[in-house]
Order: structure tokens, then sequence, then C-alpha cells
């Protein structure tokens, strides 16, 4: 195996570990599909020029976060450009089959609003509360983010607090 | 009423997308071998159509003002005055764009993210500081056509009134712009039209996260204290 070769199935590999995340802060970015499908491409790319340059193989998902979350909070830079990104064929990066397994009516129900209330979050609020809901520990988000975790902790709370608000005017 | 954990909610939907999601390695490398590869490819993102066509019209300026200083004769000297005059301010204005897009191109996106987003978004404001200079070349526009072989001697009074209030109008209004025109000013009705008319939303966008980032670092001076 050639040396691009090994380089691009070791960023094979890290895509498939991380396909998940990237999907996710796309959706969490966008409010359509094409958005979502340009900006999925964008990580993408922003994620292979990285890795080319700085062959991140001994990092955790700190740098997909990091890549991800910079690339969609400045995606509006690229508004006028965006056409000329897509690629010629129709098909997206990332695909949720379909027949992605529903969980229930209520749940889809809510796991729809929390979309439409992080889509009207600041875009540094949204990337908080993104990195919260994913797991990561104030250290962690700390880290990514470039803030204390005092900070991290005393933001995530008010977001908390917002969109708990949120859902309770909602009749579930 | 039932408290929603949005931790729950979030797994609910994470274990959703990773049941259903696929990566198509066939588009990957399409986008990758498209994209990505080469340096040249990485410029594609730029205006570049417009960094041409700003290129050839210093080309034509250029020539022109080559062609008036080869065989000049008094006649031409308001045209040279003129045309070098917007030709510096186009070269510089082009210059600049160039290079606040090969920095903001440089910006590495591995890095902390209230870090980078401000690195960024002060880009986008300063290269919207860089290209207000061309508004400068206004008043050049109202006397590269005048000659000193019939101006201001041998016109008539009215030619002359006539083009002193156009190049006094236009130096004005050059002025006010300039002034007037910053990003200070952006909560103005009509800073917003002018700005926006000219294809300059993301330096709203860039405004907005500049105001977003201020507040974290405002709340990290506080937590240092």
């Amino acid at each position: 195996m050639d040396k691009q070769s090994a380089i691009y199935t070791a960023f094979l590999k890290e895509l498939e570990t991380h396909k998940g995340i990237i999907y996710k802060i796309s959706y969490s970015f966008c409010k359509t599909k094409a958005d979502c499908q340009d900006l999925t491409q964008e990580i993408i790319i922003k994620l292979w020029q990285s890795f080319v340059t700085y062959r991140p193989f001994s990092k955790n998902s700190t740098w997909i976060y990091r890549v991800s979350l910079n690339t969609a909070i400045s995606f509006y830079r690229k508004e006028k450009t965006r056409n000329r990104i897509i690629t010629t064929t129709h098909d997206s990066l990332l695909q949720l089959a379909e027949a992605a397994p529903a969980a229930n009516r209520e749940t889809d129900e809510k796991i729809a609003y929390l979309h439409q209330f992080l889509l009207a979050l600041k875009e540094m609020d949204r990337a908080l509360m993104i990195l919260y809901l994913e797991g990561k520990t104030l250290k962690e988000i700390a880290e990514i983010m470039g803030i204390s975790p005092t900070n991290v902790s005393t933001k995530i709370n008010r977001i908390k607090v917002v969109l708990k608000e949120r859902f309770s005017k909602l009749n579930f | 009423m039932e408290q929603v954990n949005l931790g729950q909610l979030w797994q609910e939907q994470t274990s959703k997308i990773n049941q259903a999601i696929a990566l198509n390695e066939q588009v990957l490398q399409q986008i990758l071998g498209q994209k990505a590869a080469s340096v040249t490819q990485q410029f594609k993102g730029f205006k570049i159509r417009g960094i041409i066509i700003a290129i050839l019209y210093l080309f034509i300026l250029g020539s022109a003002l080559c062609y008036a200083a080869v065989h000049f004769n008094r006649s031409a000297s308001y045209f040279m005055v003129s045309v070098a005059a917007i030709f510096l301010i186009n070269v510089k204005a082009l210059a600049d764009y160039i290079k606040h897009l090969v920095w903001a191109n440089k910006v590495d996106f591995d890095g902390p993210v209230i870090a980078i987003q401000e690195q960024l978004a002060r880009l986008e404001l300063s290269l919207f500081r860089h290209t207000r200079i061309m508004i400068l070349q206004l008043p050049f526009w109202t006397t590269f056509y005048l000659s000193p072989a019939w101006f201001p001697a041998g016109t008539s009074l009215g030619w002359i009134i006539f083009q002193v209030t156009i190049t006094g109008l236009s130096i004005f209004i050059t002025y006010w712009l300039y002034k007037n025109l910053r990003i200070q000013n952006a909560h103005y009705k009509w800073v917003r039209i002018l700005i926006e008319g000219a294809g300059g939303k993301s330096v709203y966008k860039a405004l907005a996260i500049c105001q977003q980032i201020n507040s974290y670092q405002a709340m990290e001076q506080l937590i240092n204290r």
C-alpha cells in the first residue's frame, strides 16, 4: 500500500468512527436538507485537509469536534460560493436510511423540537450545548471551545434553563 | 408536567443515527479527488471570477495609462492623474482582498472554537474595512475626460459650473461614505442596505459572531477576577 492510500485508509477509518458526530453537527446547524448536505461535505473536506496537513493520528475526538464546529459556525462565509462546492453527483456523503428506526411518536416529536430549539440558539451556545449533549465533560468542552470549565458550566446551566423552559411550554 | 431529559433525547437521536447512517465512499472519493487534493483547488472557494475580472480591469486601466504616458502631451494630464489614481486605488483594494482571502484560507480549523471563530470573524470585518477604499475612486471618474486644452479656459461658464458641481458633489459623497460606512454604524438601516447590496451579508454574520465571542470573553474575565 502506498503512502497516499495509507493516509486515505486511516482517514476513512476516522470518518467511519465519527460519522455520527459529523452528521449531528451538520444537522444542528442547518435548516434545510440541502444545506445539511453541503455542510457535511464542507466539514469532511476540512477534516481531510487538516488530516493530510497535521496527521492527527494520536488525537482523540477533540480534533473532529473542533474542525466540525469551526466549519459549521463559519459556514455563513461560504454563503455565496456554496453552489460551487456541490459535486456532480446528487448523492450525499452521509446518508440516513429512509427506514431509520423510529423510537416512538412522542420521542420523535421531542427530538424534532430539540433540533428546532437548538437551531434557535446563538452559534456559540449551540456548539456548547451539542458538546454537552454529546456527553463531553466540562474539561473536554473547555478544551474544544477554548474557555475555562467554569465558564462552560455557567453557560450550559443558562442554556439548559432556556431549553427546558421552551419544552415546558409544549403540551407533552 | 414531566421534565424533559435533554441528554436522554440526544442519546435517542444518536442511537437512531448510528443505526441508520452510511458513508457513501464513492462520493467521498469523488469529493476528495475534486476538491481537496491540491492547493489550487483550495482557491476555488474564493471569488476567483471576481479576482480575474478585477485583474483584467486593472490591465485595461494600466494599458491606457502606459499609452498616455508614452504618447504624453499636456492635453492628457487630467486623464493620466485620474486614471493613475483609480488604478492605484483598485490595486490596493485587490491586493488587500487577496491577502485577506489567503489569510482566511490559512486558518487552522483544528484550533479552539472561540479563538478560531474570533480570528475568522475579525478577518471578515477587516476585509470589509479594506474594500471600503474602493469608494475613494469616485471623484476621479468625474475628471478623467477633462483636458487642459479646453478646461477651464476654453469652455462656457455653464460647463464649468456643471463640472465643479459634479466633482464637488462626488468628493462630498465620497468623504461622507468613507467616514460613515463603518462597522460601528452597522445598526443604521442605510448602512445595512449598502453593505447587503454589495453582497456583504456575511459581514453582519461576522459581527454577530464577534458579539457572541465578546460575551464569552467578558464572562471569562469575570471568572478570572
